[in-house]
């Protein structure tokens, strides 16, 4: 280029006359300003609180409000007049804004004009982009049935979507990582168990013991469950930690049993049995609620101190310890249920012996044991039941497997379906908010499952590994700016007033671009689907406030109630007479399971290798939070945590940078750095999950650390759930190139 | 010399260039649309700039196609990443993330000289609203528009004209980032 003509000059010229150059009839007749007499400062620079927000940076869903300045929203915090999380927030709370203002974040409707992987992205309106969701959904429909569309759902905007593609739509094909790969088969042992989904419901506050089995908090944290936690150890609370690393709960506990991974159900039979045959249990509460006691103090006399100890990898004499401890201190006892549970693959058996052994305990309804709270129930409002068919598709069902699934289908029976047409295709997928690629074991399959299908569309609030697959992306409204879910609960320590809490989550701000909320896009993507007459309501706002009518309140009263509405709670200790506890377990027997909680060895840890297990950093939320710049700069990648003898014998140091290669060959895409401790075991590598994405749209979070998820290639399923069993891949490091083997 | 109507005016070029950065689609991006810049290149003796753009438009299949992805790519989202986001807090003063400092600078500017979005919930620093802002200043305000390019626009816009001049892949872009760099630069 070259500058021949000045500004000056140019607009000096006489020869340039509107006429050559017609501007004005060429850009938009409007401006996006409009007049506003100015206003001295002092009205509009004070900084003003709004009530009503809803944290959703992890899933405890903490009450918020946020400080705005000007439209601008400049600080969040807990919410004063909660009797959940108070005042208090967590690191990853706080750094809401940042994802608020992330300039990554998915701001209009996206079309791939490339290829699924390798996208090319080009902005479209919605209207174009509703109509391609429609009309390909609806094609797949045509064509394969309803069964053809498969659903990955998460987060509280999913379940209004996951309705209508269910209930519908018709089809059963839907998976939710937060069942499958994470706490389904907690629930789903409860249910066989006590009949009730348990939740994080063990009164830790007011217990003389807590036993927890690879929980983690402090690493772990949701904020009124640490604070039972924390209350419980004020209060003196003896607690055991089961872990095969020195974890946060670890360096707090009374017993640390460094176990060896896979084993948890040995141990919990062992001590089950001791205090049986010591006519340690509770006797009372047995008689009087459990079933099927005889064939399970059979089913479970082989575990012996000793047998558990050498699978263990522990002392006998510490088992008997903690049998000591907790006997010596029921009924006050907690035996935490867990949360992410999907392990190893014999999952469903270890859960149930957490429920077995707090039965055993008679820690049921007592002070410090498993109690419910009795909060108030808010009936949700969504889409009628109106899908013909029944479960002639059910893949569950047409497979015969996975008996005690929790709701949904299991992810690998969609995989194998998509991967291999049988026993019917699977061609259409809806994802939303959920990253199937660092969620679900063995990437590879995700993507051959997603690039044979004839349309994918993912609906997100940033770009993560998963919509680099989509066809159509679509941005959503973030739960700081969106009407939604109604949190529900009670005070956080039974031991004060007994309170019970509605919160529903409304806007702190106004969205912005375009982004849309879950009704919306549903809604418009049900009218082209041909089910407009279905629709149960017009917006979001509209659905929370019949919902909230249901117990006589309203957005508008919310609203003067400071976003949170108290009303008096119910004594929740107590057990009903027909509660109970199945610890032989009929159906089980019936569908060829062990009907009594049962032992199934993991594969050992191969030569040269050791076992990769994972958890959670305290300032992220998997890779939700991954691109956060707060957060990433608190912990900017996941060191592997390395035994210090091994690492010497290795010759690796701390803060080495190395990457991973698995016993199937796969490697790591990225890097990390070693942290060498005493504080693991010498068989297993441990590191957080959910860094090393790889969408370089993450500006902040790609390739930094390593994605454990990719390493996670070995398959393992439950056999009652279908869950997935993520802790049975093994791997070496790789420092420089050179791939070293770990010493036994 | 007058530079008002019927001459070309400051306020008509930013409006021009403020359209020109708007996501292009079929309703203004248009024939006539396309007729003013490749005059406008002819009046300025960009005659390379001119034949460049000419000569891609004649070999593109679906060139209204290709600019919009371009303009995805460079502004909104893309693989491998965004280039640069057309907004100054995501260039200037804070973390990089939107809604910074500046964003706030240039609202509380936009207020002290009368105005507002007309969507509140808009980001009041994207390129778009800057360079309208300086159309009204150009006719109300030359002291004022003066400011705003001192303090306001220049700063972040030289960070985020070299990142887009350095990866754009359409020469449209390069074309509109020198255009505005031309008509803003203090002393010419």
């Amino acid at each position: 280029m070259s500058f021949k003509v000045t500004r000056r000059k140019f607009l000096q010229t006489a020869s340039i006359a509107a006429a050559t150059l017609p501007l004005a009839k060429v850009v938009s007749a409007e401006t996006g300003f409009v007049r506003d007499p100015f206003t001295p400062p002092g009205s509009f620079e004070g900084t003003q609180t709004v009530t009503g927000g809803v944290c959703e940076m992890c899933f405890w869903r903490c009450q918020l409000v946020g400080k705005v300045r000007d439209k601008k929203l400049v600080k969040l915090e807990g919410n004063p007049k909660s009797i959940d999380n108070g005042k208090s927030i967590c690191a990853r709370g706080n750094a809401g804004i940042k994802l608020l203002y992330d300039p990554d974040r998915l701001k209009f409707p996206l079309k791939n004009v490339g290829e699924r992987g390798k996208p090319v992205w080009k902005q479209i309106s919605w209207q174009e982009a509703l109509d391609e969701c429609g009309s390909k959904l609806k094609a797949v429909q045509e064509k394969y049935g309803s069964q053809g569309i498969a659903m990955f759902p998460h987060g509280a905007s999913a379940k209004y979507p996951m309705d209508f593609f269910e209930k519908v739509v018709g089809t059963h094909n839907v998976s939710e990582a937060s069942f499958f790969q994470c706490r389904g088969i907690r629930d789903s042992a409860y249910m066989s168990t006590f009949g009730v989904a348990p939740g994080e419901s063990v009164d830790m506050p007011n217990a003389k013991a807590i036993l927890l089995i690879g929980c983690h908090f402090g690493e772990n944290v949701h904020v009124s469950h640490v604070k039972a936690y924390l209350k419980g150890l004020e209060n003196g609370a003896k607690l055991i930690v089961v872990d095969p690393r020195y974890s946060a709960s670890a360096a707090k506990s009374d017993i640390w049993v460094q176990i060896k991974p896979g084993t948890d159900t040995a141990f919990l039979l062992a001590i089950m049995n001791y205090l049986v045959q010591k006519d340690k249990y509770d006797k009372e509460f047995v008689e009087a609620h459990c079933v099927g006691f005889e064939e399970f103090k059979k089913g479970i006399s082989h575990a012996s101190l000793d047998w558990a100890a050498k699978i263990c990898d522990v002392p006998a004499k510490q088992i008997q310890e903690v049998a000591e401890l907790l006997a010596a201190n029921a009924p006050n006892v907690s035996i935490h249920p867990g949360r992410h549970v999907s392990w190893h693959g014999n999952d469903f058996q270890r859960i149930r012996a957490h429920a077995c052994l707090t039965a055993l305990l008679g820690a049921i309804g007592v002070k410090g044991g498993f109690v419910k709270a009795k909060g108030v129930k808010v009936k949700g409002i969504s889409w009628p039941k109106v899908a013909e068919g029944g479960e002639e598709h059910n893949l569950k069902l047409m497979a015969d497997k996975y008996h005690f699934a929790p709701p949904g289908t299991p992810t690998e029976l969609i995989r194998d379906a998509c991967i291999t047409g049988k026993p019917y295709p699977i061609k259409g997928c809806v994802v939303w908010g959920q990253n199937p690629m660092q969620t679900i074991p063995n990437q590879q399959r995700m993507v051959d499952s997603l690039k044979q299908m004839d349309f994918v569309m993912c609906v997100d609030v940033m770009p993560t590994d998963i919509t680099m697959y989509a066809d159509i992306l679509l941005p959503e409204a973030c739960y700081l700016e969106r009407y939604d879910y109604i949190k529900t609960g009670t005070q956080w320590n039974f031991a004060d007033k007994h309170q019970q809490y509605i919160a529903p989550r409304m806007p702190l701000v106004d969205a912005m671009f375009e982004r849309k909320d879950e009704v919306f896009i549903t809604n418009e993507i049900a009218k082209r689907m041909g089910y407009g007459d279905k629709i149960p309501v017009n917006t979001l706002e509209e659905k929370i406030n019949k919902e909230l009518a249901g117990v006589n309140l309203s957005i508008a009263q919310l609203k003067k109630e400071d976003g949170i509405h108290i009303q008096d709670g119910k004594d929740p200790y107590g057990v009903s007479e027909d509660f109970e506890v199945q610890l032989y377990n009929e159906d089980l027997e019936d569908n060829d399971y062990p009907a009594v909680p049962t032992y199934i060895p993991v594969e050992e840890v191969p030569k040269g290798f050791t076992r990769l297990v994972y958890g959670r950093s305290p300032v992220h939320t998997f890779n939700r939070s991954q691109n956060n710049v707060w957060l990433h700069n608190a912990m900017p990648v996941n060191p592997v945590w390395l035994n210090d003898e091994i690492a010497k014998k290795m010759g690796l140091q701390e803060g080495d940078e190395v990457s991973l290669v698995n016993s199937e060959g796969v490697k790591s895409s990225s890097k990390t750095v070693v942290k060498v401790t005493p504080g693991i075991r010498k068989d297993t590598v441990y590191m957080a999950h959910g860094y090393g994405s790889r969408n370089p749209m993450l500006t902040v979070g790609v390739n930094a650390g390593v994605d454990d998820q990719e390493l996670i290639t070995k398959m393992t399923i439950d056999p009652e759930t279908g869950c997935n069993g993520m802790r049975n891949n093994f791997v070496k490091l790789v420092k420089d190139g050179k791939t070293l083997d770990i010493p036994a | 010399m007058n530079t008002t109507s019927p001459q070309i005016s400051m306020a008509n070029i930013f409006r021009f260039l403020a359209q020109s950065m708007r996501y292009p689609d079929a309703e203004w991006f248009n024939e006539d649309f396309w007729s003013v810049l490749i005059n406008l290149l002819e009046e300025l003796q960009w005659q390379e700039d001119k034949a460049e753009l000419t000569r891609v438009k004649a070999g593109s299949k679906d060139f209204l196609e290709d600019v919009q992805i371009e303009h995805t790519r460079l502004f909104i989202n893309a693989i491998p990443h965004v280039v640069a986001a057309p907004y100054a807090s995501v260039h200037y003063k804070g973390d990089g993330t939107l809604y910074g400092i500046i964003a706030e600078q240039t609202k509380k500017f936009y207020r002290e000289k009368g105005f507002a979005l007309a969507k509140e919930s808009d980001l009041p620093d994207h390129i778009v609203y800057e360079l309208e802002f300086l159309a009204i200043l150009a006719n109300e305000d030359p002291e004022g528009q003066k400011k705003f390019l001192k303090s306001l626009f220049t700063p972040w816009f030289e960070i985020f004209k070299s990142k887009v001049l350095e990866e754009a892949h359409h020469p449209y872009y390069r074309v509109v980032m020198n255009l505005i760099d031309f008509f803003t630069r203090e002393e010419l």
